[in-house]
């Protein structure tokens, strides 16, 4: 692709939308890779050659896929209102999650992944608990679980440190300047900081494809920042990838292509895998844009006293 | 070329008054002749790309493949495939190897022509300059197939082509738009792999990733529609007249001695002005090649085996010589 135009690059020539080029020069697109390893890599004087196009493509998709699982940091952000089902339908394109925040007050709060489940399939059963069967030999299902049921009525308690949390409302008693309080069962002795916590939690049902909320997260508006594939929901034409990655790409499908060959000396494969793992290191670092800008933000808080 | 080829070949065959060869059985031998040295070409730039990836060719005027990539090129020929619908297209008849298939995916006109003279496109109808027709763009035939590039837009009416396209009234074109971004390769991809191409995620073909498959899946053999003539393309979004491009490598044309016969038993006289005459198309360089094979055929025709094997032995010198 040709370079653009400040004209083109800021006001996309007059085009709707304006902001189709903003900040586009730091990525190159798949088309272009695919195009410069054809011409750059493969050839009758080249290490590579007799390779169909739809094998470069493959691999360059797959490098790109793999990037943006990890070290691209190429981060979506999607936010919804989670209604009274507590459920938030993963994107299309999601793939792995980062952060889930609950957005309340003008303030983003973390939310913490549930330790433990807090949804279930159900299968119907008679009084001896016998499995019940259609007519199909299928098993009958109820819509809902009843620790689904449970959660979404807000009946269902909590290990967390909230208004449903089990202890919450437990009277105590004030004797010679102490609390002492009367469990169901046992003592409590100190806390479990990891479920120290009075967000609401989330547990993720991947094959549902949802995220499950505890109840007090009804109604209350979900911030997901997720991760996908780079794949643009199958549009070639939009896939890209940072400039940073661009060398570590066709080293990445010299490796792979090599490696997947008939005949090829071993010292070549070794060659173009060293070139592979090294070129990911320096793209990473590169990325992780270490700067004393910002090194100096996180210094100045080196002295503060922890009390 | 062909006149001097074939007083050589008289001249070695008939020394001895052994044999005479007519015209017709030269032009045979010519033909054969021609196709076996143009399809030598093929091997020896694979060998010579070998030897090159070995450190056994030079470059400048030691670049061997260099010189056979010009041969292979001067037989280089561009047509627009035509269209006969379900993602079908015919394949030109004379292609020997189809090197590329481009998809030019902006039509910027369609229309007949309305009159016709020598590298000219007119129609009456048109509005080329409205809908900006540029130097470049790319013009086909959608009869012939036969494709030029725009060389001048005279007016709304009339474009000036590189090539002569059209010598009749009410015939069809498409002109598409040349920008390198609105091209692109359809990849061949053998029959066999054709149904896993489309079924994976990552590599199905797409308008920006085109594929194609020789022969149509539902060709008949001994039809119009046989197998080897004809290309799939994939995805079938793809099927418009002129918008599919193939450069191939076309056989070389039949040589034909072309002659008049002055009067009874004299000489035939050759005759350059003839309508069928054609010379051979291989470069100059390749006659000794081309009286070699040809006294091999003649040697054969005429019983004589010094003739035959002279020409063998000619021929393997010569191969020697190039370091085959």
């Amino acid at each position: 692709m040709a370079f653009l135009t400040d004209y083109q690059y800021y006001e996309n020539s007059g085009n709707a939308p304006e902001n189709e080029n903003w900040g586009s020069y730091q990525y190159v697109s798949l088309d272009e890779i695919v195009t410069n390893f054809i011409l750059m890599y493969v050839g009758n004087d080249k290490l590579i050659n007799n390779v169909e196009k739809y094998n470069i493509r493959f691999h360059a998709k797959r490098a790109i896929q793999e990037l943006n699982y990890d070290s691209l940091k190429e981060i979506k952000i999607l936010e919804l209102q989670v209604c009274d089902t507590l459920r938030y339908v993963l994107p299309a394109d999601y793939v792995n999650w980062v952060r889930i925040s609950l957005y309340k007050d003008g303030l983003l709060l973390p939310l913490s992944e549930n330790i433990q489940t807090n949804w279930a399939d159900a299968y119907l059963q008679d009084n001896n608990c016998r499995i019940l069967f259609d007519h199909d030999g299928q098993i009958l299902k109820p819509s809902t679980s009843t620790i689904d049921m449970q959660r979404i009525l807000k009946q269902k308690k909590t290990i967390y440190l909230n208004e449903m949390s089990q202890y919450h409302g437990q009277e105590g008693y004030f004797y010679n300047g102490l609390w002492y309080f009367e469990y169901p069962i046992g003592a409590r002795y100190g806390l479990n900081t990891e479920t120290a916590n009075q967000n609401p939690t989330f547990k993720l049902n991947k094959q549902a494809g949802v995220i499950n909320f505890s109840s007090d997260m009804a109604n209350e508006l979900c911030v997901l920042e997720y991760v996908s594939d780079g794949m643009e929901k199958g549009d070639d034409s939009n896939v890209s990838v940072n400039k940073l990655f661009e060398e570590f790409i066709y080293a990445y499908m010299k490796y792979v292509i090599l490696n997947s060959k008939v005949g090829v000396q071993e010292y070549i494969i070794n060659r173009v895998r060293k070139e592979k793992a090294a070129l990911l290191r320096n793209a990473k670092l590169r990325l992780s844009n270490i700067h004393p800008g910002r090194l100096l933000m996180n210094l100045r808080g080196r002295a503060k006293w922890i009390k | 070329m062909i006149n001097e080829v074939r007083n050589t070949v008289l001249s070695i065959a008939n020394k001895n008054n052994f044999g005479y060869i007519t015209p017709n059985d030269f032009n045979l031998y010519a033909r054969q002749a021609q196709l076996d040295i143009f399809e030598d070409y093929f091997y020896q730039y694979n060998a010579w790309n070998v030897k090159q990836n070995v450190r056994q060719s030079g470059t400048g005027y030691a670049d061997i493949v260099k010189s056979l990539e010009e041969v292979l090129d001067s037989f280089s020929a561009t047509r627009a495939l035509l269209y006969r619908g379900s993602s079908l297209y015919d394949l030109p008849e004379n292609y020997y190897l189809i090197n590329k298939i481009n998809y030019y995916n902006t039509v910027i006109t369609t229309g007949s022509t309305t009159n016709f003279g020598t590298n000219l496109l007119e129609d009456n109808t048109a509005t080329f300059i409205t809908d900006n027709v540029q130097v470049g763009n790319l013009v086909s035939n959608d009869e012939t197939g036969l494709s030029a590039f725009v060389t001048a837009v005279v007016s709304e009416t009339e474009l000036n082509l590189s090539n002569d396209l059209f010598n009749l009234l009410g015939i069809d074109y498409t002109i598409v738009s040349t920008n390198p971004s609105t091209i692109r390769e359809i990849e061949r991809v053998s029959q066999n792999k054709i149904f896993y191409l489309n079924s994976s995620p990552l590599t199905y073909p797409t308008a920006m990733y085109p594929a194609y498959v020789l022969g149509g899946a539902d060709g008949t053999a001994g039809s119009s529609n046989t197998f080897g003539n004809t290309v799939t393309v994939y995805p079938d979004s793809i099927g418009t007249q002129g918008m599919v491009i193939t450069q191939y490598i076309r056989y070389p044309r039949v040589p034909n001695w072309t002659y008049v016969q002055v009067g009874i038993n004299q000489e035939p006289s050759f005759d350059e002005s003839a309508a069928d005459y054609q010379d051979f198309e291989l470069p100059e360089s390749d006659a000794p090649n081309l009286i070699n094979k040809i006294l091999q055929y003649a040697g054969v025709s005429i019983r004589d085996n010094t003739v035959a094997a002279f020409g063998k032995a000619e021929e393997t010198e010569a191969n020697k010589q190039e370091g085959q």
